[in-house]
C-alpha cells in the first residue's frame, strides 16, 4: 500500500470515529436530560448542603435498637435456612429433566427442565415475594417460599451440569454387574457429584441470606420488615442500626459458608 | 457344550456409522481362558462390551448358557449380567467410597431398592466379602476410600468386586493396560488362580501379546472386526502375527 493510501485510510477512520462519539455524545446528553433533569423534584432536593445533611441523617446509630433486632435476624437467617431446603427439594425434578444423560423422555422432560431453571432465574425474588405475599399474605411463609423458587435456578443448572460431567465408568460397572437404573443413581451418579452438588447449595444459601434481608421490604418477615418501618417512622438512626445487623448476618453467613465449603469438597 | 458362543456378530457405533465388528463367532468353553488380541481399534473393546450388551450389537446371536441373550428384555438382561462379570481398564470403581461397599456393588444385581439405599446387603454377603478381600490380600484396606489405592490395588478390588458376583463368565476388557509391566503379570496371575479356584471361564481383551500367549489357552485375533485367528497360542506364527498387526499404525 503506499503512503497516500495509507494516509486517506487513517482519515477516513478517525472520521468514522470521530462521527460515532457525536451520536453516543447526543445520545447520552438526551438521556440525561430525559432521565435526570425533568424527573427531578429539585425543589424538594434543596441546594447540595441540603442534600448533604438529607443524607447525614442516616449517619449515627441507635443503640437502643439492637435488642429489638435479635429475632428478626434470627427470623433472617431461618428464611434463609428453610427457604434454602425447600428449593432443594424442588430442584430435584428440575435437575433430573435438565441433565441431558438422565432424563427421561430427552425431546420433552430437557427442555421442560430448562424452562424451570430459566423462569425461576428470570423473575426477581421481589417479585417472586410480591406474589407469595398476595398468596400466604405478610410474615416469614411468603419469604420462604419465594426464597425457594428463586433458588431452583441456580442450584438446579449447577446441579445438572455436574451430573452431565460425570465419568461413565463407574455407570458401566454397576450396569454390567446387573444394577438398575436407581442402583447406578445411588452408586454411580450421586457419590461423583454430591461435592459439587453441596458446595452450590451452600453458596445458595449464603446468597439467601441477602435476599431473606431485602425481602422483608416487601414484607416477608426478617430484618427487611424492621428496616421498613423504621423507615416509614423517620428513625433514621434506626435504618442504620438495621443496615449494621444485615451486615453483620452476611457475614456470619459468608463465614460459615467459607467454612463448610471447605469441609465439603 | 461351551459357556459362551458368538455367532457372526456385527456391530456399529451408530446406526449410520461404519461396521464395527464385520461378523465374528468363536466359542468360549467351560476351563477356558480365551485372549482376544489385535491392533487398535481392530473392535475388540467393542466385541468384549457387546457380549454384556453395554453395547448392542447389530446382528448375530450370543448364546451364553444356552440362552440367545441377544433378543432379552431389559429385566432379563440384568439377571444374565449378575452371571457375567466385568474388569475395566480403568478399574470403574466408586471412587468416594470405601473398597467394602465397592465389593459389596458387586451384589447389587441380587438386592431390591430399599437395601441399596441403606447398603444393607445380607450377611452372607458380607462374609463372602471378607473372605475375597482375604485372597486378594486387600484386608488391611477394608474401609480405605477406593481412591486411596494404587492402581494396582484399585484392579484387585475390581477382581474382587467381579467375582463377589459369583460369575458364570468374566469379562475382562484391557486389564493390564492402565498397570506397569510387573504389577501386570501380577494382576494377571491372581486372576487366573481366582478364575481357576472357582472355575469360571475368562473372556480377556489384551494388548500385550507376550501375557496373552503367556496365561491364556486360547488366542482370538482380530484385525478391523474380522476374525483372523481362533486356536492355541502355541499355533501363532510369528507371520499370523504379523497379518494380524499388519494395519496397525505406530
Amino acid at each position: 500500500m503506499k503512503s497516500e493510501e495509507i494516509i486517506i485510510y487513517r482519515q477516513k477512520k478517525r472520521l468514522r470515529n470521530i462521527f460515532i462519539f457525536l451520536i453516543l455524545l447526543i445520545m447520552v446528553i438526551w438521556s440525561v436530560d430525559v432521565t435526570i433533569v425533568e424527573d427531578t423534584d429539585w425543589e424538594r432536593m434543596g441546594s447540595l448542603s441540603d442534600v448533604l445533611s438529607s443524607a447525614g441523617r442516616f449517619i449515627g446509630i441507635d443503640f437502643s435498637l439492637f435488642p429489638d433486632l435479635i429475632v428478626p435476624s434470627i427470623e433472617t437467617f431461618m428464611i434463609s435456612i428453610l427457604g434454602t431446603f425447600v428449593g432443594v427439594i424442588i430442584c430435584i425434578p428440575a435437575t433430573w429433566f435438565g441433565a441431558k444423560n438422565i432424563t427421561p423422555f430427552k425431546p420433552l422432560t430437557y427442555p421442560l427442565g430448562r424452562l424451570l431453571m430459566t423462569l425461576s432465574r428470570s423473575i426477581h425474588e421481589i417479585v417472586w415475594a410480591l406474589f407469595f405475599v398476595a398468596v400466604f399474605g405478610l410474615g416469614a411463609l411468603s419469604g420462604i417460599c419465594a426464597i425457594a423458587v428463586r433458588s431452583v435456578g441456580f442450584i438446579a443448572k449447577m446441579s445438572s451440569e455436574a451430573i452431565e460431567d460425570i465419568d461413565v465408568g463407574p455407570i458401566e460397572a454397576i450396569r454390567s454387574a446387573g444394577g438398575n437404573g436407581f442402583q447406578i443413581l445411588i452408586y454411580a451418579i450421586i457419590p461423583q457429584v454430591i461435592p459439587q452438588i453441596l458446595g452450590v447449595i451452600i453458596f445458595e444459601w449464603e446468597i439467601n441470606i441477602r435476599r431473606s434481608a431485602i425481602l422483608g421490604l416487601v414484607g416477608a418477615g426478617g430484618l427487611g420488615l424492621v428496616f421498613f418501618r423504621q423507615m416509614n417512622t423517620f428513625n433514621f438512626h434506626g435504618v442504620t442500626s438495621v443496615i449494621i445487623s444485615i451486615l453483620g448476618i452476611i457475614v456470619i453467613g459468608e463465614f460459615v459458608s467459607h467454612k463448610m465449603r471447605k469441609r465439603v469438597i | 457344550m461351551s459357556v459362551l458362543q458368538v455367532n457372526d456378530l456385527h456391530a456399529s457405533y451408530s446406526s449410520s456409522g461404519s461396521e464395527i465388528l464385520k461378523g465374528i463367532s468363536f466359542d468360549v468353553a467351560e476351563n477356558d481362558f480365551v485372549a482376544i488380541i489385535g491392533p487398535s481399534g481392530a473392535g475388540k473393546s467393542t466385541l468384549i462390551r457387546c457380549i454384556n450388551r453395554l453395547v448392542e450389537p447389530s446382528s448375530g446371536s450370543i448364546i451364553f448358557k444356552g440362552q440367545n441373550i441377544t433378543n432379552m428384555s431389559k429385566s432379563e438382561l440384568r439377571r444374565v449380567r449378575r452371571d457375567i462379570g466385568m474388569i475395566f481398564q480403568e478399574f470403574n470403581l466408586i471412587n468416594r467410597m470405601s473398597v467394602m461397599d465397592n465389593l459389596l456393588s458387586g451384589r447389587l444385581g441380587y438386592i431390591g431398592n430399599i437395601r441399596t439405599l441403606f447398603k444393607a446387603y445380607p450377611r452372607k454377603d458380607i462374609d463372602r466379602a471378607i473372605e475375597l478381600l482375604e485372597r486378594v490380600g486387600l484386608s488391611d484396606h477394608i474401609d480405605k476410600r477406593a481412591d486411596e489405592l494404587s492402581g494396582g490395588q484399585r484392579q484387585r478390588v475390581g477382581i474382587a468386586r467381579a467375582l463377589m458376583q459369583e460369575p458364570e463368565l468374566l469379562l475382562l476388557d484391557e486389564p493390564t493396560s492402565s498397570l506397569d509391566p510387573k504389577i501386570s503379570r501380577e494382576i494377571m496371575t491372581l486372576v487366573k488362580e481366582m478364575a481357576f479356584e472357582l472355575r469360571v471361564p475368562c473372556l480377556c481383551n489384551i494388548h500385550d501379546v507376550q501375557l496373552a500367549t503367556e496365561f491364556c489357552n486360547k488366542i482370538v485375533g482380530i484385525q478391523e472386526g474380522t476374525k483372523m485367528f481362533e486356536g492355541d497360542p502355541n499355533n501363532l506364527s510369528e507371520e499370523k502375527l504379523n497379518e494380524i498387526y499388519a494395519m496397525e499404525v505406530l
